[in-house]
């Protein structure tokens, strides 16, 4: 029997009329509840937004607090009849006042005299809304009476209905900044003004210097000529070594215009091709002296960035060195080729002439300088000075690499 | 024969005899009137009166840029201003060869521009083809005809 009800159960009773009348007027109850509810829920909602409301302006007031009182910035709310109303700790300790003591004082009392005109011109603008807010660079007057350089930024606070309430002021302290600007400012003064020295100094050496060596290598002509018959032949002999030296003299001033020139000339970048330059150069020492023996090998496709007049110079210069420095062998090979150094693309002009002794090569770029006697090799030493002082122009580097006899190596970077 | 007068203006007197030494070698003889400064040329090419030097205008004017008082340049820029002497041939005879000194020389009218070598040799050849062309190759401006 037991067993029996309990399959009953388990298939759904049957209902009567009565209770699906019954349960359909439970259900009625229960949602006209849950609408109530919903209803209830809604008002509530209502009523608590002013709460909120409340809520969001107390967290922004808390952020403003936060940002006046302990922001990097010299903060400070300002009367409209230019009085401190709240100054924060940053504006105070800039000034060297308490707080108590800049909330007596009115803006005109911390500004530079100079410079309270042109602020208050703005906070009148500031005023009649001419201008949304104000930006200047001014100069304040510390409690000690130092003077600082401060960048204020003042906006109008205005009440609901607009009217004009206080304003907002922040004073950032750039006393170092002007003071690093007005350095820079100097500098680049004296440079200008160094420049124009040069210029004026290279402008005398080309003139004013000259202008002695003729007279000394003209009337030692007319001494040798005019005079033949009342000198000797070791007096024509001095004579003569007159005129070589100012002759000689003549050039290195030449060499030393030419090299303060190439530091004023302007660069103009564009593509330039090495390897072509290199063979047009090539070709052009083998015409000059067709009887020499001599292997070029030229890289293909090396073409760069730079001033094209000023490289044609420096290929000029390595090329004519190997040229000159492998005179004395029968044979020789100048390359020229494109390796790597440190991740850098370098160019390098290798012969296998006399080469020099690493232990002088620091002397190899300075201006008149030279490794080999003037009987071995001519040349007034100014060659790899020009390299080196256009390269570095181009932001590259210049070095060497050389034994006696097995010849050199010449590398720039550009 | 007309009388042919050679201006020079020079200030630096080694320059002087070196380049009447030149004129000398290269058998010119024509008469080399010396101004050493801006204000002596222009006395002598504007001055007029009793005490002037001026018998008849120079055939070409060698003219050297660094001058004192009032330098070459500005002795140009008169010369070219000047109705009597805006067409006579002015030839810059100096040690500069700085590009500004080159463009203004040539923006002012200069006829030619020739830089003094240091070499002698160089500087009595130089001399010499300046005399060849400009005294005897060159036509001058026809002088009688410039207004006064």
């Amino acid at each position: 029997m037991n067993r029996h009800s309990s399959i009953r159960k388990r298939v759904a009773p049957m209902k009567t009329k009565k209770e699906l009348l019954l349960e359909i007027e439970d259900l009625r109850t229960r949602l006209g509840e849950a609408e109530e509810t919903l209803r209830a829920i809604r008002r509530s909602e209502n009523l608590t937004e002013p709460n909120r409301a409340e809520e969001a302006l107390r967290e922004s007031e808390e952020r403003f607090r936060k940002i006046f009182e302990g922001g990097p910035l010299g903060m400070a709310i300002v009367g409209l009849d230019y009085r401190f109303v709240k100054v924060n700790a940053m504006l105070c300790q800039m000034l060297g006042y308490t707080e108590q003591e800049l909330t007596k004082l009115n803006v005109p009392d911390i500004v530079f005299p100079g410079d309270i005109d042109a602020g208050l011109k703005f906070y009148k603008q500031l005023l009649g809304g001419e201008i949304p807010t104000f930006q200047i660079e001014k100069r304040n007057i510390k409690k000690d009476k130092e003077k600082i350089w401060i960048n204020l930024t003042v906006s109008l606070i205005r009440d609901q209905r607009g009217a004009p309430l206080s304003f907002l002021a922040m004073i950032e302290d750039i006393t170092k900044r002007k003071h690093w600007e007005r350095a820079l400012q100097q500098r680049s003064s004296e440079l200008e003004a160094a420049n124009k020295e040069l210029e004026a100094f290279s402008y005398s050496v080309s003139h004013d210097l000259r202008a002695p060596l003729r007279g000394i290598d003209g009337f030692s002509l007319a001494l040798l000529e005019d005079y033949a018959d009342r000198l000797d032949e070791k007096g024509r002999d001095y004579l003569s070594r007159v005129r070589g030296n100012a002759q000689k003299m003549s050039e290195l001033i030449e060499a030393m215009l030419n090299l303060s020139r190439l530091t004023r000339w302007e660069l103009k970048r564009e593509t330039v091709d090495l390897s072509k330059l290199a063979k047009a150069i090539a070709s052009e020492l083998q015409k000059r002296q067709p009887e020499r023996q001599m292997e070029f090998i030229i890289a293909e496709g090396a073409t760069v960035d730079g001033d094209a007049e000023m490289l044609r110079v420096v290929l000029e210069n390595v090329l004519s060195n190997a040229w000159k420095f492998t005179a004395k062998h029968p044979t020789a090979r100048i390359e020229f080729g494109v390796t790597q150094k440190d991740g850098k693309i370098v160019y390098f002009v290798r012969d296998d002439g006399a080469g020099f002794d690493m232990a002088y090569v620091d002397k190899l770029f300075g201006a008149f300088q030279r490794l080999h006697r003037i009987t071995e090799f001519p040349g007034i030493g100014i060659g790899l000075a020009t390299i080196q002082r256009i390269i570095h122009r181009h932001g590259g580097f210049t070095w060497a690499e050389g034994e006696v006899e097995k010849g050199a190596t010449f590398y720039f970077s550009l | 024969m007309e009388e042919r007068v050679i201006l020079l203006v020079e200030d630096n007197p080694d320059d002087i005899e070196l380049i009447r030494l030149a004129f000398k070698r290269n058998r010119i003889s024509d008469e080399v009137v010396v101004a050493s400064d801006g204000v002596e040329a222009q006395d002598y090419l504007f001055e007029t009166g009793a005490n002037s030097k001026l018998r008849t205008l120079p055939t070409v004017i060698f003219l050297d840029l660094k001058l004192p008082k009032v330098d070459g340049l500005e002795v140009l820029r008169r010369i070219r201003a000047d109705k009597r002497t805006e067409l006579l041939p002015v030839v810059i005879l100096t040690s500069s060869i700085e590009e500004q000194d080159l463009i203004n020389s040539y923006k002012l009218g200069a006829n030619s521009y020739v830089r003094k070598p240091v070499d002698f040799n160089k500087f009595v050849e130089a001399v010499r083809e300046l005399g060849i062309y400009w005294l005897l190759l060159n036509e001058p401006p026809p002088l009688g005809k410039m207004g006064k």
